[in-house]
């Protein structure tokens, strides 16, 4: 019961989930269904994977727009590498490395130089698209797609224990290490102490520009690690998927209970906060709802978090 | 009465109370036209409060002022100004992207379908504006300006207003020698012209120069009303801090005789050829008015740039950053509290060890139960009184908000412990526990800085006292018998030693 008592938000977070699978159980005959369920996670993996640690890192009051840009790039690279003779598992590497660059450059302009996250992200979400794009017009076309290798799409399509997609199993294993780093490690009080009260954390000897710098570089590898398991997965590299992506991973960490303002916020809540987000969506398509009622349900959760947000940030000021 | 002598202002029985506090606890006094009207008061006395209220920016609870002999109670700053009182505020109200003029015309335009109109008054404006300082001119960009002559600016926008009294707050606390100069004699010409002035200034030298009458506040309570004629700096010195209740000294036990830390020709902007030393085991206590440079010594010893030098256990030290001064075996109780001391939002546990998490961890990894144990110790040693240890730091009280940031400090088990105003805000009780556990540190051999404006602090605790003015260390005394309290506030109030 203490658990309970600790957290309203997981409560609600958890009824409104349990509300969903019990709802579309009866109200659509596909929906209980090991594909359908798959489905469903295959989608939210690339969310949840990049929100484990975007999620900690606006628990430190940071944020990166530049994700779903750095997703597109990283796909386009490794494909690019694979497709051009590099082994898949050097391209992977090297993949993972340029993607933390990206990573570093967010960390420089922000944490070091302390420009705004909005506008600093914001230029790495364009530069990095644009690198992208560049890189596919590079391989003499708008995709890659064409003469990809056998083993490229093997990675992303062999079914871990021949039984579950790698997309899952990285996104549980992200998910894990993140609570583990939450609960267990410096880094993570660390992270709680600097969202809460920046100067307090300074003035307490903490590495603020450090950590800081640490998570984005850590965001921009799990988007790197996203992109090449997506563009594994479906055998393509689009230099303009994951627009958007960025959106898709801050609903869920605010609809978890992270705040904004830092401070506040658990990777638990974060993976609840993106099952929510994908059912509804799941639902949706399965009962026929047209596409723009839908993305109208998605601004309508997204103001509606934030009003709860704000609900909650209040309660915490208090 | 004549017309001459006649109060402009009337303030009668003023309170004004906040959920839990009493800001103020009855102002009563007249204001006479065409004189400058000192207020001081030391932190926490009310003026800030008071000001507020006089300009509209927030109600008294009780009370009434009388303006020309009118009530006066307005519902925001605009009303106040239509009636006659403006308000220069301590952070300039002035919008620096536009020109001097439209400046001026802000917030009083006339419209005509929407669109502002030139104000018609522009030439007095301008005239005034050249007579306080001919290099100003209604074109510029105010951005380009000193702050001196944004005062200026502002000074104008209220008399093109016109106002017939003007609040000014701190109005010198951003400017140089010069520039001070200048503004004291734009108060002077104003007051011939038969402007009433309020003026607000922590800088007693100021107050001496420029005002006719003075207002001192102690915790919001008003002491009295006073000419300044006839009045000396220790005088006005001891109305403010009121009467001294020595708390009985016991000194630190330890032999207190190998130094710590030297401080040699210690200089910033504000501080000037500041030298100390201090010992191993004792408390040496810094004191001195508000803006005598206690906050600063602070700084230099956390991280702040510093010319000069300064040695620890006879090295010379020098850092860059809080994080170095914590390595170099220093640790910071910080006057903010708030601010710059909890975490709120966290709990206690979880706010203890954050100043050397090394306590909490077990074979690299935080350890729970190590955790636990470490709050326990702290809630039971500090007495703090919280419903549990996950119980949220913000929702404290102030004595214990104050004691979790204690409690995080000496978790960092730092030889030198600077304790920047330690008990402000803190009740009576809580008080006396924090002195209780300063003492105890310094009896096992830790060296502790308290920096406080409170001088029953540093009389009842510190084992030596060093004594500051305007930027610079007048005195250092040994605390003992022949302590007289009437001399500290001689010397903090600027006598020469």
């Amino acid at each position: 019961m203490r658990f309970l008592h600790a957290d309203p938000q997981k409560v609600v977070l958890i009824g409104i989930l349990a509300a969903l699978i019990v709802g579309l159980t009866f109200a659509s005959p596909h929906f209980l269904s090991v594909t359908n369920f798959t489905n469903v996670l295959l989608k939210v993996a690339v969310i949840v994977i990049i929100a484990s640690a975007a999620n900690l890192l606006m628990v430190t009051g940071n944020f990166d727009l530049s994700v779903g840009s750095v997703l597109a790039f990283s796909g386009i690279l490794h494909a690019y590498m694979s497709k051009h003779g590099v082994a898949i598992e050097l391209s992977i590497l090297i993949t993972l490395i340029v993607a933390m660059g990206w990573g570093g450059l967010n960390a420089l302009t922000v944490s070091v130089i302390g420009i705004n996250p909005v506008i600093a992200t914001v230029g790495t979400l364009f530069i990095a698209r644009g690198f992208a794009l560049l890189i596919a017009r590079w391989d003499g076309g708008a995709n890659i797609m064409l003469g990809l290798p056998r083993d490229f799409v093997d990675f992303g399509r062999d079914p871990v224990f021949g039984l579950i997609p790698l997309a899952i199993v990285v996104m549980v294993a992200a998910v894990g290490t993140f609570i583990f780093i939450e609960k267990k490690t410096a880094l993570g009080r660390k992270a709680y102490a600097i969202g809460a009260n920046l100067k307090s954390a300074k003035l307490s000897g903490i590495n603020t520009v450090g950590i800081v710098s640490l998570l984005y570089v850590l965001v921009a590898l799990f988007a790197g690690l996203s992109g090449v398991l997506q563009t594994s997965r479906v055998g393509l590299a689009a230099p303009t998927v994951g627009k958007g992506l960025e959106f898709d991973v801050i609903v869920a960490i605010i609809l978890g209970g992270t705040s904004m303002l830092g401070g506040v916020g658990s990777t638990f809540g974060m993976l609840l906060g993106a099952l929510v987000v994908g059912f509804t969506a799941n639902g949706m398509v399965l009962l026929g709802i047209p596409f723009y009622f839908q993305t109208i349900a998605y601004g309508g959760i997204l103001i509606g978090t934030l009003l709860l947000s704000r609900k909650f940030d209040a309660k915490a000021a208090a | 009465m004549n017309g001459q002598d006649e109060n402009i202002i009337e303030i009668r029985g003023i309170e004004k109370s906040f959920p839990g506090v009493k800001a103020l606890k009855g102002v009563s006094f007249g204001v006479k036209r065409g004189t400058v009207h000192c207020i001081v008061g030391e932190n926490g006395a009310g003026k800030s409060t008071f000001i507020k209220i006089l300009t509209g920016a927030q109600p008294a609870t009780r009370g009434e002022i009388k303006l020309g002999g009118k009530p006066f109670s307005p519902h925001h700053v605009s009303d106040a100004i239509h009636q006659g009182i403006s308000c220069l505020y301590q952070e300039l109200n002035i919008v620096d992207e536009l020109t001097v003029e439209e400046n001026i015309s802000l917030g009083q335009e006339k419209h005509k379908f929407l669109f502002p109109q030139k104000a018609d008054n522009l030439e007095k404006a301008g005239a005034i504006l050249a007579d306080f300082d001919s290099t100003v001119s209604l074109g510029d960009r105010v951005g380009s300006l000193s702050v001196a002559q944004k005062q200026i600016v502002e000074i104008t926008r209220a008399l093109v207003a016109e106002c017939s009294v003007l609040v000014m707050d701190e109005p010198t606390a951003a400017l140089s020698l010069g520039e001070t100069t200048k503004i004291m004699q734009v108060i002077e010409r104003l007051r011939e012209a038969g402007m009433t002035i309020i003026f607000i200034s922590h800088k007693l030298s100021e107050i001496f120069e420029i005002g006719d009458t003075v207002t001192v506040l102690r915790d919001g309570e008003m002491v009295g009303t006073q000419s300044l004629e006839g009045m000396s700096q220790p005088d006005l010195v001891r109305m403010m801090l009121g009467k001294v209740v020595a708390e009985e000294y016991i000194p630190s036990t330890g032999a207190r005789d190998q130094a710590v830390l030297e401080a040699r020709g210690v200089s910033t902007r504000k501080l000037k050829d500041v030298n100390f030393d201090l010992m191993k085991g004792e408390i040496l206590g810094f004191y001195g008015l508000l803006g005598a440079g206690k906050t600063e010594v602070a700084e230099v010893l956390f991280g702040h740039e510093y010319r000069g030098e300064i040695k620890r256990d006879g090295r010379v030290l020098r850092f860059r950053t809080e994080r170095d001064a914590l390595r170099a075996g220093f640790a910071l109780v910080p006057e903010e509290r708030r601010e710059e001391g909890i975490f709120g939002l966290l709990s206690v546990m979880r706010n203890i060890p954050l100043m050397n998490l090394k306590t909490v961890m077990r074979r690299g990894l935080v350890s729970g139960k190590a955790e636990r144990d470490l709050a326990d110790k702290y809630i039971d040693l500090l007495q703090i009184a919280t419903s549990g240890r996950n119980h949220p730091v913000a929702l404290l009280s102030g004595g214990n908000q104050q004691k979790v940031v204690i409690a995080k400090c000496l978790n960092r088990d730092a030889d030198i412990i600077l304790m920047d105003e330690p008990t402000r805000g803190v009740d009576i009780g809580a008080k006396q526990e924090i002195h209780n556990i300063i003492r105890d540190l310094a009896n096992k051999g830790k060296s502790v800085i308290v920096f406080s404006s409170e001088l029953q602090e540093i009389t009842g605790l510190c084992d030596r006292m060093v004594l500051m003015y305007d930027g610079m260390v007048r005195e250092t005394l040994r605390n003992g018998d022949e302590l007289s309290t009437d001399y500290i506030l001689e010397v903090v109030a600027g006598k020469e030693a």
